[in-house]
């Protein structure tokens, strides 16, 4: 009896010590991975990072950091936490112009040798773009996005193709009384006012910079470009308050029915068609209007996840971006929560074309997607656009001057940059 | 002894406003940003110049002296009738007093988005009531020339409570005999506030410009959320400045110049402040 007793305690000793020692083992394996993510895409990607977790168990854990709703602040957050240095992260889900400003300040991991171009090549045309500086890769895109012209389907036939046509179709509109305004867009002084702008300029043949990296914002094409903008508030097609219009302000009146056309990116699509919508199922997309004989742009908006220089875990970290942009994830955040994909092949997709009709339209945008200038000085040769634009539009300065004032400080800018 | 039971204290005010400062300072001397990698290499006084011809630096100190002595004076003559009417006795005092102090307490971030709703044009209310009534809406928020009132109003609602609460404090020190014996010599009511209220509360209002001055020049929440410096840069603010070319540009040694700059001028204004009161004071002295 006292035997076996004995007996079955060693046998449990050793059971114990074997299990705990492989939990040990298995536990000193884990790569704990985490990621920094705006709250919408964080909340947005839980339930993946839930299945990662389970089908990677003693292997790598991923942990999805929920930062800040908007994109300014996250933006700080995430600076705060580089220059502070030795950042508690591994991957930073970042904005599409921040790139090259974090490439050059040696903030960012290359991963060239993690996403090949065969990788690369399923990405649609949007997509592709935005993510190399200096010719390397530094960004895995996590969704496309990228300028896109509203138009409602019940107060016209077709949405306007020209500058001339916007404003003729809108004044149309306002005159009968059909709607309290023509066309919304954001007119702010901030990022968003730089985004429109882009694409305006684009659509009357200027450049904002040139492909050698010169400012061209002295041209008489930009010049047409912006005294356009401005014509729109002054003849009423746009409400003078449009000067302080952001992304929120422009959904808000579409939404309620009150404005004919609206400038604003791929998500808006989904709220539109909520039930509190006024315009619901009455809406298309198509891109910016262009002068005939110039093609029309989309602006390049988009998120992509980096990894951070001096990350631990930089195969693990791979391992969960591919997981979590992988197609059937995308294809879960286009249908739950709106979130353009990036794989060329969902475009073709009938269980996406079937509740999204846009899709097509949302295709030809991308193909049109072009980037704002990539220069680790972005965020001031921006500032100074906003700037001036904002002082032509809410009629502080003529077009011509606060364009010269912008072509002289862009220059000088940029030509501290060449000069160190 | 004196001295030496002070050191702990002093070290510590040498730590928290010392240090920074001589960082700033050697920062502004120079050139650290993302052209240079984020390394620090000295560019003598190429800062210093940059900013003495940076019209955007002269434009918004105008904006934030502006916005600090017209807000801070609005602030202080409406506290100053808040805190005499709450020193009162009457009925709901206590109720009143607690609710007055409600704008402070909000989180400046949380009551600037909502000024930016109420200014908002075309939804915001008040917008709503003047076009319900046949107006032109007055797109408060797009004017170069007028929305920088609409920062130092909400600036007003959101801190004249605080001086007030400083002021009423203020007046709870002066003795009630003081005003029954001016009474009984014949003053009447608006005499004893201009020789026993306000030159007993004298300190009190000092006191509060002080930090309120101070606070305002640094003003940067307020702006950030309603304005964001727009339009066409009418409301940006000295720390708006800095904290673009810090976190926006990634310009940390202009970002020090530029914060220093303001601090220095704002040094000088507050110096020669001081010493024309102190004149203007003893010139009154010996007059009397």
């Amino acid at each position: 009896m006292k035997r076996r007793l004995t007996w079955w305690l060693s046998l449990l000793t050793l059971a114990l010590v074997a299990t705990t020692s492989l939990a040990w083992s298995a536990m000193s394996h884990v790569e704990q991975v985490t990621v920094l993510m705006p709250a919408p895409f964080a909340e947005s990607t839980s339930a993946l990072v839930e299945q990662f977790n389970r089908d990677h168990r003693g292997r790598i854990h991923l942990d999805v950091t929920s930062g800040p709703r908007d994109t300014e602040a996250m933006s700080d957050l995430a600076i705060s936490s580089l220059l502070l240095g030795d950042p508690p992260y591994d991957a930073l889900l970042i904005d599409v112009t921040w790139l090259p400003k974090y490439a050059a300040a040696g903030w960012l991991e290359p991963l060239d040798s993690y996403f090949g171009p065969d990788e690369e090549a399923t990405l649609i045309k949007g997509a592709r773009q935005g993510n190399r500086y200096d010719s390397r890769l530094y960004r895995w895109p996590f969704n496309a996005d990228v300028g896109l012209l509203y138009w409602r389907t019940d107060l016209m036939d077709a949405p306007p193709q020209t500058p001339t046509e916007l404003l003729a179709i809108s004044q149309q509109l306002i005159d009968a009384k059909v709607v309290d305004t023509g066309f919304v867009w954001q007119g702010r002084q901030y990022e968003g006012l730089s985004c429109d702008a882009l694409e305006i300029i684009r659509g009357f043949g200027g450049r904002w910079i040139e492909t050698d990296g010169t400012p061209a914002l002295s041209s008489d094409a930009v010049n047409r470009a912006v005294t356009w903008m401005a014509e729109l508030i002054r003849s009423g097609v746009s409400p003078r308050a449009v000067t302080n219009y952001a992304e929120t302000e422009s959904l808000q009146a579409f939404k309620a029915g009150d404005a004919a056309l609206m400038r604003n990116w791929p998500y808006a699509w989904a709220e539109l068609q909520k039930d509190d919508s006024a315009v619901r199922g009455q809406i298309g997309i198509t891109t910016m209007v262009a002068e005939p004989g110039e093609s029309p742009v989309s602006t390049l908006g988009s998120w992509g996840l980096s990894i951070l220089r001096g990350s631990d875990h930089p195969q693990a970290t791979v391992q969960a971006i591919r997981y979590l942009t992988d197609a059937s994830a995308q294809k879960q955040r286009f249908l739950i929560q709106g979130y353009t994909p990036t794989a060329e092949a969902l475009y073709a997709d009938p269980e996406l074309l079937a509740v999204a009709p846009h899709l097509p339209q949302l295709a030809q945008a991308l193909e049109l997607a072009t980037p704002r200038p990539p220069t680790p000085l972005y965020a001031q040769i921006s500032d100074v656009l906003q700037r001036q634009l904002s002082g032509v539009l809410t009629g502080d300065q003529s077009s011509v001057d606060g364009l010269e004032r912008a072509q002289t400080t862009t220059s000088t800018i940029l030509q501290s940059a060449g000069g160190d | 002894m004196a001295l030496l039971l002070a050191t702990p204290a002093l070290l510590l005010l040498l730590i928290i406003y010392g240090w920074p400062l001589l960082r700033y300072g050697w920062l502004s001397f120079h050139a650290n940003s993302v052209l240079t990698g984020l390394v620090p290499i000295p560019n003598g006084g190429a800062n210093w110049v940059r900013l003495a011809m940076d019209e955007r630096f002269w434009q918004d100190i105008v904006q934030t002296s502006r916005f600090a002595l017209v807000s801070v004076g609005l602030e202080l003559l409406l506290a100053l009738a808040i805190a005499l009417l709450l020193d009162q006795r009457w009925r709901w005092r206590g109720g009143v007093r607690a609710l007055t102090l409600l704008p402070w307490a909000l989180p400046t971030t949380v009551m600037a988005l909502g000024w930016r709703w109420i200014f908002n044009t075309p939804y915001g209310p008040i917008e709503q009531v003047i076009t319900s009534l046949g107006g032109q809406p007055l797109n408060l928020l797009s004017s170069p020339q007028w929305t920088w009132l609409a920062t130092v109003f909400a600036d007003v609602w959101k801190t004249t409570p605080f001086i007030a609460l400083i002021l009423l404090a203020g007046l709870q020190t002066i003795p009630g005999d003081l005003y029954e014996a001016f009474r009984l010599e014949g003053g009447n009511a608006s005499q004893a506030l201009r020789r026993i209220t306000l030159p007993l509360l004298l300190p009190y209002i000092l006191l509060s410009l002080l930090f309120r001055l101070a606070q305002a020049f640094g003003v940067f929440d307020l702006i950030q959320v309603l304005t964001g410096g727009g339009p066409a840069g009418s409301t940006e603010s000295i720390a708006l400045y800095a904290y673009l070319n810090a976190m926006r540009f990634l310009d940390f040694g202009y970002s020090a110049t530029v914060m220093l700059g303001g601090f220095l001028l704002l040094t000088i204004a507050v110096g020669v402040a001081a010493v024309g009161l102190r004149t203007v004071g003893t010139i009154r002295g010996e007059a009397r």
